[in-house]
């Protein structure tokens, strides 16, 4: 289902050089450049990377271009992108999960004193819980592109070696859902991340409210069968408002780490206000606009 | 089509209804839970104890034997940051100053060595100050330094005035059995470890809490910045930033995390805004001679190496809350008042001059009154008064300095007049 045509009907007559899946791709492989960039800033907050926090670091960016090798294959050799996309993209997985045990075991103590083991402040000071399955998101989403849907909203996925495997759903909703998700993800991500400042500027409130907003229109157009047009536009106006939110609060971020007289220190924009986080927002929100885009593949890709 | 209807355009809203509802409850409830729980400090990462309940074993067993550090260690940053005991303290059974314990070997006090593990900037930094080998070699000497020691010590700025050939012999004087308690204590900063590093990182940053309040407070300076010689303790409590410290410092932003400190966490500076942390343009700098532009210590003070460089650092700091001219016309003052203490200073070796050429003054250091007279003159007046010039601390500037110097001249002129008339020589 053309989700997008639903709320812009003329938009059928507009062609797009790049499929949804490719553009997916596109995004997911300038996602691990960056979210390795991110890292990197993040892991140097403290002066020193130990060794496992150079996993992200490393992988992110070797994921990336491993992916965008993956789509210049992919023009003629379709199958071998795909197995080589779907590697990097269960490794994405693995690295997002491994990060994230390696974050919730510094915010939790389960060793600990009853009432000491799950606490507020250990999960605000602790190293983002859900930060790092930004990687298996993007994993999740960029297999779901790599595999292709025939025949459009079937469910039907052409796994490798042309193994079949059928969802209840089709992948334009399954992709909705991981938006959802992943918007989650993101407002949990930045309400504990500002609750270090006790909310005290209120436009600590505007991420949240909207990240709210876009979990639940994300997580609910992915459940209806047959969405109205009004839910459609409903959900566009959720993902522009996240790439809006986004965009702002990187401003706002970086705004902050300038001196008083606007000049930019290394320093404060290392330790201070992540001035690339908040652009989470606007990537769940463009993911989300392009899970919009004609499911079908119009386009040549080759064998 | 019933789409039309105002019944179905309800439903056609329903994403949106849902959205909305589901916002407002949630953020109701934040509300109400904010409410409830009413205004909050801002909770910081040392409430946690990281160490509950650890299975470490040195945890566990230290926890029996000193309970104390443990529980510092568990409130600390570095435990929180999954930093173990063995990090810092084991060592391999080779390692210069290694003992036995438990079955592994350690390091009773971990040397700059092991915190440079992580903290490589740091150390360079340090290594390269004042509270580096020059506080050692002050009261110390160069003899004992190793080559490679020797290297660093004559490439460091601090070592210009060359501290080595100014140490005072009250040193050795006095002897181990009280200079154990007394000037090596606070020189000790800068004390070379047996495995080759430099200096006692632990001095200013309290073991186990290792606490940004701490460190950053003035009454860690104080431990070793106060006194007849360098006053900064009193002259900065005498100062308005001091003042503003005293009277509103509860509700500065102590843990704020480091690089990223404005006026809103420290509307007045602290010893650690000025001369360490990264603050306005300027970064964090373990070199607390980096934003300096005299040897204020020397009896007669020169300027240091790129101390224009080190005057722009220093100055992005007061820009913060004085205007540039302010700022200007201080330090020009400032400069003329050190430039006056200086021919002071200069007067009094004047004066001294005749008896050292004559041989009038006896070969022991510190055995009559006209030593006494004449150290004190720049060693605790005249450091005093440039001090209260550069601090704001005017009484240390006219009191407990100028005025003290004009009266030791006095005095030194008295006493020399009588030395030469007593060898035959006449004033």
């Amino acid at each position: 289902m053309y989700y997008l045509a639903i709320a812009f009907p003329n938009i059928r007559r507009w062609r797009v050089p790049l499929t949804r899946d490719q553009l997916m791709l596109l995004m997911a492989a300038t996602n691990e450049i960056f979210l390795g960039i991110d890292i990197y800033l993040a892991h140097s907050i403290s002066g020193t990377i130990v060794p496992k926090e150079w996993i992200p670091i490393i992988f992110g960016p070797i994921a990336g271009l491993l992916l965008l090798v993956a789509g210049l294959i992919a023009i003629r050799r379709r199958p071998l992108a795909t197995a080589l996309a779907t590697i990097v993209f269960l490794i994405s997985i693995a690295v997002g999960l491994l990060g994230a045990y390696f974050h919730i075991t510094r915010a939790v103590l389960p060793a600990g004193p009853v009432g000491e083991r799950f606490t507020v402040d250990l999960l605000v000071w602790a190293p983002p819980i859900l930060g790092p399955l930004t990687f298996s998101l993007i994993g999740l989403i960029g297999i779901s592109a790599t595999w292709v849907e025939r025949p459009p909203d079937s469910g039907d996925l052409i796994l490798l070696w042309g193994r079949h495997v059928h969802f209840p759903y089709s992948k334009t909703r399954a992709l909705i859902f991981m938006i959802g998700l992943g918007s989650l993800a993101t407002v949990i991500s930045s309400v504990l991340d500002h609750a270090r400042t006790n909310f005290e500027n209120p436009w600590l409130w505007a991420p949240t409210t909207v990240g709210i907003f876009g979990t639940v229109v994300a997580v609910g157009l992915a459940a209806v069968n047959i969405p109205k047009r009004s839910d459609v536009l409903t959900f566009i106006a959720a993902m522009v408002m996240m790439i809006l939110v986004g965009v702002l609060g990187s401003y706002l971020h970086i705004r902050q780490n300038l001196t008083s007289q606007g000049i930019i220190v290394g320093e404060r924009f290392l330790r201070g206000a992540p001035f690339l986080a908040p652009l989470l927002f606007a990537d769940m929100g463009s993911l989300g606009l392009l899970a919009l885009f004609d499911p079908s593949e119009k386009v040549a890709l080759g064998s | 089509m019933k789409d039309t209807q105002p019944q179905s355009g309800l439903r056609a809203a329903r994403l949106l209804i849902l959205g909305l509802v589901v916002v407002i409850v949630v953020m109701g409830v934040a509300l109400i839970v904010m409410a409830i729980a009413g205004p909050t400090s801002t909770p910081e990462a040392g409430q946690v104890d990281a160490l509950a309940n650890s299975p470490d074993e040195c945890v566990v067993c230290h926890r029996r034997t000193s309970p104390g550090i443990v529980e510092q260690f568990g409130h600390s940053s570095m435990a929180a940051a999954e930093v173990l005991c063995k990090d810092c303290h084991e060592v391999k059974a080779d390692y210069p100053g290694a003992v036995e314990h438990e079955g592994t070997f350690v390091l009773r006090s971990p040397t700059a060595a092991r915190c440079q593990q992580c903290h490589v900037a740091e150390v360079a930094q340090f290594n390269q100050s004042r509270h580096g080998l020059p506080a050692y070699v002050a009261f110390a000497g160069a003899e004992s330094l190793s080559a490679d020691l020797l290297q660093i010590y004559q490439s460091i700025p601090e070592a210009a005035p060359d501290p080595n050939r100014m140490r005072n012999s009250l040193y050795a004087l006095e002897g181990p059995d009280v200079t154990r308690f007394a000037c090596e204590v606070c020189h000790n900063v800068g004390l070379p470890a047996i495995d080759g590093s430099i200096g006692q990182c632990q001095k200013c940053h309290l073991r186990h809490e290792f606490s940004l309040e701490q460190v950053r407070k003035p009454e860690t300076c104080n431990f070793c910045h106060i006194g007849p010689d360098h006053p900064q303790w009193e002259i900065y409590h005498e100062s308005p930033h001091g003042i503003a410290y005293e009277t509103g410092g509860e509700s500065w932003h102590w843990q704020a995390a480091p690089g990223t400190l404005t006026v809103s966490d420290f509307p007045a500076p602290t010893c650690a805004i000025c001369h360490i942390s990264a603050f306005g343009t300027v970064g964090t700098s373990h070199d607390v001679g980096d934003r300096l532009t005299w040897y204020l210590f020397a009896p007669i003070s020169g300027r240091r190496p790129s101390w224009e460089d080190n005057k722009i650092r220093m100055q992005a700091v007061c820009l913060e809350c004085h205007n540039k001219e302010f700022v200007d016309n201080f330090y020009t003052t400032a400069d003329a008042a050190t430039e006056a203490v200086n021919q002071w200073v200069q007067q009094s070796d004047q004066m001294v001059a005749p008896l050292n050429d004559k041989g009038l003054l006896t070969s022991q250091p510190f055995d009559e009154p006209i030593d006494f007279t004449y150290f004190e003159l720049w060693h605790h007046w005249g450091r005093t008064a440039k001090f209260g010039v550069w601090m704001r601390g005017p009484d240390y500037t006219q009191w407990h300095g100028a005025y003290e110097i004009l009266s030791d001249l006095a005095e030194l002129r008295q006493m020399v007049d009588q030395k030469l008339l007593d060898a035959g020589m006449g004033p």
